[in-house]
């Protein structure tokens, strides 16, 4: 894409930044291979501690988090590129719903001490209870599912370059899934989330196999008790519906 | 005179760590790498959940090694269940695990640790200097990538690898096309092994130990219980590695450190300490490849990590084109569908070859197959002790040599690349 024809007649600078998280996110993007260096050419990427020295610039467009907040250094940090940046875009579970970390968010603090007893060391930083970066700044943009897909973060960068207003789906997974047309998981009674999740994903897990974990987090559009009691009627003990569904939703309304 | 060298957020390794150096009046006083990376409690986060949940929780703790630490809990798992998987089975679960080596190793050696050899901040002016390197080292990373999607379902975190095999396969025609793409890139590869071994390292001898998996056959991944000790000389099985390595905790790491409990060396577990137990194991290709590069075993510089990981891709390249096409022949016995078991309460340990060493889950489950506790015990966080060790060695040399901070800073750096660490799998 040339210059002029970007949003503002030029290209936007660009920093990824890692919070608590695997990076298994910043790898997706990375693991775009043939693309890369297409991708990059749209973009300055000016920060990119994974992949370079160079250190956070004082000027950039769009900030990338990915990772949940769980350190009052690691929100303080975020303040500072909110204060910065035009864009943030947070991808994946970890940044969107605190995923994963968020798991320990109630009685947090039992967890801190079942790993570390009394000593929680200096360099753990001061640990809080695990939230989504948008529980500490507004977001613009999210990316969800726990990796991303490639395509999907570059999907949400062209909205910025070339001013998309599209939205993201909201829909569940459930309808997306029926389109593969490969049976549904509570037809030999097995649990899977995509009553609830947001689609977006196109039922990766399921066309392989494997009943979904939710981890695109909960549709606004979903049903959870409708749902919850769906898995009761094909035999599914609803505490277990609970504690699946907190998997990827610690944090956040539905399992509050 | 004290010259204080701090590095605040090491680039170019996975995961959060900065480095604190002090020499004074020429003798380093202090060397530390602070594991920064927050902690996210796995250990305590996977108490009371299912144990069907507990390998798709831990995949978590690292996108580079997720296909490790998915098999790792899985074999924890059944070996709490008395589950006997196919053949075939185990040898996807091979595949998926040498697919994960592909990815860290390629991103490692290209993107991690080159650039400091090329005198480049990042890999991407690679593509305009040498793009012959570049694109090869994006379609060797690529091919790991692909090879992780097509047996586990994704690049990273897979999805298809459960307790008791696969719950999906590719069509015969996948397996013989992925070794088709691996052969042929075994050339560039051992092109790779040569231009790494050109890179002029420090002679530098570590006094800690290495550990590896052992087997009386093959480089085993993920296919042993027993580890090795290899200068102490011996092995113990991977259920005692609560008492055979001793775990402590220090002010400047959010990792636990680790040390041999019975001679209270710490040691080094990656590519170098495989490479030192099962060398004669190499296929002929990547052994004269190794042979060639100057690595034989014992070698006891950790700055050579990096040559052995091209070793290694070589030798998971001639492996795994194999595996593909007895895979795509059916010579494998049995089928990967999960196979039936039975839940039950236990203690179990999983042990696999991670790409960056060792990996070790214990995981006991009640009668319900719920998690009543946790312990990981991941590849860096054994490192780290030997590591610093190594830093300061690196430092002391360079200050007698009259080198300047700069200096030290971009040696010691060097080095701590060498190690290929994941912080982030350090604190779990």
């Amino acid at each position: 894409m040339s210059a002029q024809n970007t949003l503002h007649g030029k290209r936007p600078c660009v920093v990824i930044i890692g919070l608590a998280s695997c990076f298994g996110c910043q790898l997706q993007i990375t693991n775009m291979e043939p693309y890369l260096l297409d991708v990059l050419d749209q973009i300055e990427l000016v920060h990119w501690q994974l992949a370079s020295s160079d250190p956070l610039p004082d000027d950039f467009d769009i900030a990338v988090v990915e990772g949940a907040v769980t350190t009052k250094e690691a929100a303080e940090t975020l303040r500072r590129v909110r204060r910065r940046a035009s864009v943030v875009m947070a991808i994946g579970a970890c940044a969107t719903t605190a995923g994963i970390p968020g798991i320990v968010a109630p009685e947090f603090q039992d967890h801190v001490s079942a790993v570390y007893g009394d000593a929680v060391p200096d360099a753990a930083g001061s640990l809080v209870s695990p939230v989504p970066v948008s529980a500490v700044v507004p977001v613009d943009w999210e990316v969800r599912c726990c990796p991303i897909e490639g395509a999907d973060f570059v999907a949400a960068l062209q909205r910025f370059i070339g001013g998309s207003n599209r939205l993201s789906p909201t829909s569940t997974l459930c309808g997306e899934c029926k389109r593969n047309e490969r049976g549904c998981f509570y037809g030999r009674g097995v649990l899977c989330m995509g009553l609830v999740t947001r689609s977006g994903c196109g039922a990766r897990c399921p066309s392989l196999g494997r009943a979904c974990n939710g981890c695109a987090g909960v549709s606004p559009d979903a049903n959870v008790a409708a749902a919850r009691r769906m898995a009761q009627e094909a035999g599914i003990d609803g505490a277990r519906f609970d504690s699946a569904l907190q998997l990827f939703n610690s944090v956040g309304e539905c399992c509050a | 005179m004290i010259t204080k060298i701090d590095v605040d957020h090491v680039a170019r390794i996975e995961g959060h760590g900065d480095i604190h150096l002090a020499v004074e009046d020429g003798v380093v006083t202090r060397c530390e790498m602070e594991v920064v990376e927050s902690a996210r409690l796995f250990e305590s986060m996977v108490v009371g959940r299912p144990f069907d949940e507990v390998p798709y929780i831990a995949s978590r703790v690292c996108g580079i090694c997720s296909a490790s630490h998915v098999v790792t809990d899985i074999l924890a798992i059944e070996r709490i269940f008395d589950v006997a998987v196919t053949d075939r089975t185990r040898a996807l679960r091979e595949l998926l695990l040498y697919g994960s080596y592909l990815q860290n190793h390629a991103t490692h050696l290209f993107v991690f640790a080159t650039p400091d050899f090329l005198g480049h901040k990042s890999v991407f002016p690679l593509a305009s200097e040498n793009r012959a390197l570049y694109d090869g080292a994006l379609a060797l990373k690529a091919l790991g990538n692909e090879l992780c999607t097509k047996v586990g379902g994704r690049s990273v975190h897979p999805i298809c690898a459960v307790v008791g095999g696969f719950t999906h396969e590719i069509a015969p025609d996948g397996y013989l096309e992925l070794a088709d793409k691996m052969e042929a890139s075994m050339d560039f590869v051992e092109e790779a092994v040569d231009l790494i071994a050109s890179f002029e390292v420090m002679d530098l001898e570590t006094e800690g130990d290495f550990l590896a998996m052992v087997a009386p056959e093959g480089y085993p991944v993920c296919t042993s219980d027993t580890a090795r000790f290899v200068r102490a000389g011996y092995d113990f099985s991977a259920q005692d590695m609560e008492e055979e390595i001793e775990e402590y905790a220090i002010g400047h790491s959010a990792a636990f450190l680790a040390r041999a409990a019975r001679t209270g060396k710490p040691y080094m577990t990656a590519s170098l300490a495989r490479i030192n137990a099962s060398w004669d194991q190499l296929g002929k290709r990547a052994r004269y490849a190794s042979a060639r590069a100057g690595l034989r075993p014992p070698c006891l510089n950790p700055f050579m990590n990096n040559v052995a990981q091209a070793v290694e891709l070589l030798d998971a390249l001639d492996r795994c084109s194999r595996i593909c096409r007895r895979l795509a022949a059916d010579e494998f016995e049995g089928t990967s569908e999960p196979v039936a078991f039975e839940v039950k309460a236990g203690t179990g340990v999983g042990f696999t070859e991670a790409p960056r060493g060792a990996l070790f889950h214990r995981l006991t489950l009640d009668g319900k197959g719920r998690v009543k506790s946790a312990n990981i015990l991941t590849p860096t966080s054994q490192n780290i002790a030997n590591m610093e060790a190594d830093m300061a060695e690196v430092a002391q040399r360079f200050a007698d040599a009259g080198r300047s901070a700069e200096a030290i800073k971009l040696e010691v750096e060097k080095l701590v690349r060498a190690y290929d660490p994941c912080l982030s799998c350090s604190v779990h």
